[in-house]
């Protein structure tokens, strides 16, 4: 699914080049849990990041689903991953303005699915993460952890393939982290969906099936 | 998508509510200047157009050259003979009508005297060339003698609820004129209101005017004369043909030249009549196309203020929005996506202002109907050619203030947004800073416009005319007066406060367009290459107005020989060649057909508005006609006007018992001359403030914007020792250094501006540079306050709150 070739991302401070992501070759199989490891500054978010199409490599090629995105204009990227991946922020990012249903409603909107479809997968949503009595509510009346549970409900409703999380319990209790990461787990194995998530916490990171270690924008071992 | 866009709108309305507000405010009170502006310029724009043939409908006027060529006077109107015989020798020309406008006239029906201002001697082609509308009668009586059409609002004035018809009014307390039917009176976008029609027959009458003068009286230049042409006329090839037409009719000039050298006939069209229609005689004052742009710029410039504000507000705002567009984009909001989003924004709060300013609309017409000095109503803009571009205007205005920001916006990073690491649009400052400038420099030429305006009627106000106007009372002449003036006089004399009294065919503020040919006499009489200007005016004339002789005397009975005097102004005797008014006594001169005697040389005194320079002039004693003159000047003591006008009113009623009596102050006419100027001052003063208060609004919002962006900085500089002044200078300076920059802008527009303004008066102020200045400062001012208050309190913050939320 995803094809990453000699990978480098860098950043020119006062003529010298350091990198940030550095000859990064990393191949991931459809239905892969997979966890980025490695200290702060390593390059694990840019690589997300990277994956994520969010941002852009200097150097190396990108194949995603057998597509060149590094060839891509940003229009062509964005429909690929609006379509394919969605994501899951450590600070949740929902929309402020937006209640619980809209927020989730949000990406299918930019799809253009119909409103009669939309309302019938935003209920199906809010059912199957049991905050139906939240709709309502906007972001700043719910804590943390229900908060994930909503941003991660608006990653899957436009059914991704990929599913992108970054640090994705890193502001959550240890509870509410163990909650969301047996949430990952059911839906890697009963929903198929491929999973990476970077995480500092061993433990988070053995709910995947491979662990990717990263230091100073280099893979030391996947 | 749209009602999930509009949602959002909504509710980021509600969360900013302090900067909606002002956007909100800004754009309603832009829009509902535009739109007064709008219903104005329509009106302006609409004038004679509701007539049928209206673009087929011309004006004939005439020019008259000196010899070397150069127009001296441009009449609206013409001689008599000439729209008869245009009609002859053009057989292309479909109808021709004339009007002969009386001036004041006095007219009565049994004990209901009025002195009546739109009286107008008309044919019965009027309704052929005009679209008229009968209430009752046939507009063909204008074509019997005597007989007279009267407006609905006349009729009832004259007659309450009887039935007019056949009924005899009496014009003059001289003839008497039958009723003959009643007309829907001309709209109020006609460029003449006539409200009583005399049959141009009833002129034939040689009390009244005479055939054979009708018929060869090419020097009685005040005949309104149109012309109805076919459709896309070739109007140039006629007018080329004038020369000849006025060879083959008119007399030769008393000189002997051919009259085409001397005088020249135009067509004009008459819906131009209104806007660009500036000439010596008219038959109302008219509107001036000027006027209409400088409105417009106005309109614009307080819409683009608004829309400033709305752009500068949206861009300083946008930080705390980029997390929301940041994340949009990570769900799969396209750029596209997203400025739509915004642009529905910015067009929703454009529609809300555009409802309120519709209301404002409503309530602000009777006000505007009342400064501009026309009769609007909200009822023009009811109709699809209005409508339309009103209803496109949320969304033109919305995209032109949304466009900006919503690019902006739409452009972030979406990684940068999320992880915080965006900076408060360090980029964008400039712009915005130049978006700032760009408002104070509009508000600054406002002020400066403001100021000037003022100081040039003040100016025209004050400025010493060269003679008294002050408590000079006017009443007009009535023929019935006649060889009973000196009789009258000396009975308005016996009142105590009356001091003089005079009689002339013209008195100051009113304007000069008699003249005739002048010649000096020596050994032969040589003519002199001067339009001389003439006023027929008694003995007492300079005294009563109190002008001051350079040389020589005034008129006196003294001297047998005074009916043959002249007394010409300093400007006329030095024209003619005499070096010192002293020369000029004594000579001998010829002014139309009378030789005679210099005897005076007045100092030179401003006639006319200070619009016009002022005209060499010579007084006479009669230009040969039975009643030359036009009104009484009557000179009061100061003591109380009331008892001096009651007084003229009694001895009026003893001499003219059936004569309704009028009259006005010398300086209150003066004081007319400027009203347009007037209407200016109010409407710039008005809207110079509105821009300054939309702009300092804007400057409130950014500014408390920028401050709550420093927050933290102001805490750390606090902790570090900084004392409030200093940090309120710090953070004032920068909005002042942009208003200064402004204030560059500014000046050198205004100054060219309004030097282009001044330039319309013959007597005009010098450019008053501390206007420049007190326009600059008074900009600084609003924004040092704007700012100062909110720096301040800033300022004086406890630094701890400010860095603990960090």
């Amino acid at each position: 699914m995803i094809e990453l070739a000699h990978i480098s991302k860098w950043v020119n401070v006062g003529g010298n080049r350091t990198f940030i992501l550095k000859d990064v070759n990393l191949s991931i199989k459809e239905g892969e849990f997979v966890s980025i490891m490695g200290p702060s500054g390593s390059g694990k978010s840019s690589l997300l990041n990277v994956i994520g199409m969010l941002d852009n490599a200097d150097e190396g090629e990108y194949h995603f689903l057998g597509e060149a995105v590094h060839a891509m204009k940003e229009k062509q990227r964005t429909a690929l991953y609006k379509q394919y991946i969605g994501f899951v922020f450590q600070a949740y990012h929902l929309i402020d303005e937006l209640t619980v249903y809209e927020n989730i409603e949000t990406p299918l909107i930019y799809q253009n699915t119909k409103a009669a479809e939309r309302k019938a997968i935003v209920a199906d949503m809010l059912d199957r993460f049991q905050i139906v009595g939240k709709k309502d509510l906007f972001p700043s009346q719910l804590s943390g952890g229900q908060q994930q549970l909503v941003g991660i409900a608006r990653a899957l409703v436009a059914k991704p393939k990929l599913l992108l999380a970054d640090e994705p319990t890193g502001n959550l209790n240890s509870k509410q982290g163990e909650e969301i990461m047996e949430l990952f787990k059911k839906l890697n194995t009963e929903d198929g969906v491929t999973i990476i998530q970077v995480t500092h916490s061993e433990k988070n990171a053995e709910y995947g099936t491979r662990i990717i270690d990263l230091l100073d924008g280099r893979i030391v071992n996947s | 998508m749209l009602k999930n866009h509009l949602k959002i709108a909504w509710r980021n309305l509600m969360k900013y509510k302090f900067i909606s507000f002002i956007n909100l405010f800004g754009l309603t009170i832009g829009l509902t200047c535009c739109l007064l502006i709008a219903t104005y310029i329509i009106h302006e724009l609409s004038y004679d157009k509701y007539n049928t043939n209206a673009s087929r409908i011309y004006r004939v006027t005439r020019s008259f050259t000196t010899t070397e060529g150069n127009i001296s006077l441009h009449l609206g109107t013409v001689a008599p003979p000439i729209g008869p015989l245009l009609k002859h020798d053009f057989p292309d020309v479909e109808q021709q009508t004339t009007l002969l406008g009386m001036g004041t006239a006095p007219l009565r029906y049994e004990d209901k005297k009025f002195n009546e201002s739109n009286v107008c001697f008309a044919d019965e082609n009027l309704s052929k060339v005009f679209t008229m509308h009968m209430v009752t009668g046939n507009i063909k009586s204008l074509a019997e003698p005597f007989s007279a059409l009267l407006t609905e609002a006349q009729a009832q004035k004259y007659f309450g609820n009887t039935n007019p018809m056949n009924k005899m009014i009496r014009l003059s307390n001289q003839v008497n004129f039958k009723v003959a039917g009643i007309y829907k009176a001309f709209p109020s976008n006609a460029h003449m209101h006539p409200d009583i029609l005399l049959s141009f027959a009833s002129l034939n009458d040689s009390t009244l005017y005479g055939a054979k003068n009708l018929q060869t009286n090419w020097f009685n230049n005040s005949f309104f004369t149109y012309l109805l042409l076919p459709e896309n006329y070739p109007v140039k090839q006629m007018e080329a043909r004038f020369p000849a037409f006025l060879d083959a009719h008119a007399p030769r000039s008393s000189t002997g030249m051919m009259p085409s050298k001397i005088s020249k006939l135009y067509l004009q069209p008459l819906t131009s009549i209104h806007l660009t229609s500036h000439l010596d005689s008219e038959a109302e004052e008219n509107g001036d196309i000027k006027r209409v742009y400088i409105f417009s710029v106005i309109a614009l410039f307080i819409l683009l203020i608004a829309c400033i504000n709305y752009m500068n507000l949206s861009t300083a705002r946008s930080t705390l929005r980029a997390k929301e567009i940041g994340i949009r984009k990570v769900v799969g909001a396209s750029k596209k996506e997203l400025l739509l989003q915004f642009l529905s924004e910015s067009v929703l709060i454009c529609w809300m202002s555009l409802l309120l300013a519709c209301i404002l609309l409503k309530l602000g017409m009777p006000w505007l109907s009342k400064i501009s000095g026309t009769d609007l109503s909200i009822g023009m803009l009811l109709k699809w050619q209005v409508l339309v571009p009103v209803l496109l205007t949320p969304f033109i205005v919305g995209v032109l203030a949304g466009l900006y920001p919503a690019l902006f916006m739409a452009a972030f990073q979406p990684v940068k947004t999320l992880k915080g690491l965006f900076k408060a649009g360090s980029k964008s400052i400039s712009f915005r800073q130049v978006l700032v400038v760009a408002q104070f420099a509009i508000s600054i030429i406002l002020i400066i416009t403001t100021l000037v305006v003022y100081s040039q009627l003040r100016y025209m106000e004050k400025k010493s005319l060269g003679f008294d106007k002050s408590q000079v009372v006017t009443i007009p002449w009535n023929i019935a007066i006649g060889n009973r003036f000196e009789a009258m006089r000396n009975d308005l004399l016996q009142q105590q406060s009356i001091k003089d009294v005079c009689r002339a065919s013209r008195i100051p503020s009113g304007r000069l367009l008699d003249n005739s040919n002048a010649a000096t006499v020596g050994d032969s009489i040589r003519p002199v290459n001067l339009e001389l200007k003439y006023v027929v005016a008694d003995y007492h004339f300079i005294p009563t107005f109190g002008i001051t002789m350079a040389a020589g005397r005034n008129f006196s009975r003294d001297y047998g020989t005074d009916s043959t005097a002249f007394i010409v102004n300093e400007s006329a005797a030095q024209m003619i060649g005499w070096k010192t008014p002293e020369k000029a006594i004594g000579q001998r001169f010829k002014y139309g057909s009378t030789i005679g005697t210099i005897v005076g040389v007045m100092h030179d005194f401003n006639f006319e508005s200070l619009h016009q320079k002022i005209q060499p002039l010579i007084l006479i004693p009669t230009d040969g006609t039975a009643q030359p003159f036009n009104r009484i000047a009557i000179k009061v003591t100061g003591a109380s006007s009331a008892t001096a006008i009651a007084q003229i009113q009694s001895v009026w009623k003893h001499y003219l018992p059936d004569e309704p009596f009028d009259y006005n102050f010398l300086d209150e006419r003066f004081s007319q001359l400027y009203e347009a100027e007037r209407r200016q001052q109010t409407i710039f003063t008005l809207f110079s403030c509105i821009a300054i208060f939309i702009a300092s609004l804007g400057l409130l919002g950014l500014s408390a914007f920028t401050i709550t962006q420093r927050i933290k900085e102001i805490g750390v500089r606090k902790v570090l020792g900084a004392d409030t002044g200093s940090i309120v200078l710090m953070l004032s300076k920068d909005f002042l250094k942009l208003v200064a920059i402004a204030a560059v802008v500014a000046f050198p527009v205004a100054w060219y501006a309004m030097y282009q303004w001044l330039q319309a008066f013959a007597y005009r102020i010098g450019m008053p540079w501390y206007v420049f200045i007190i326009a600059g400062v008074l900009a600084g001012l609003v924004a040092l306050v704007t700012v100062g208050v909110q720096a301040a309190k800033a300022a004086m913050n406890n630094p701890v709150k400010s860095l603990r939320s960090e």
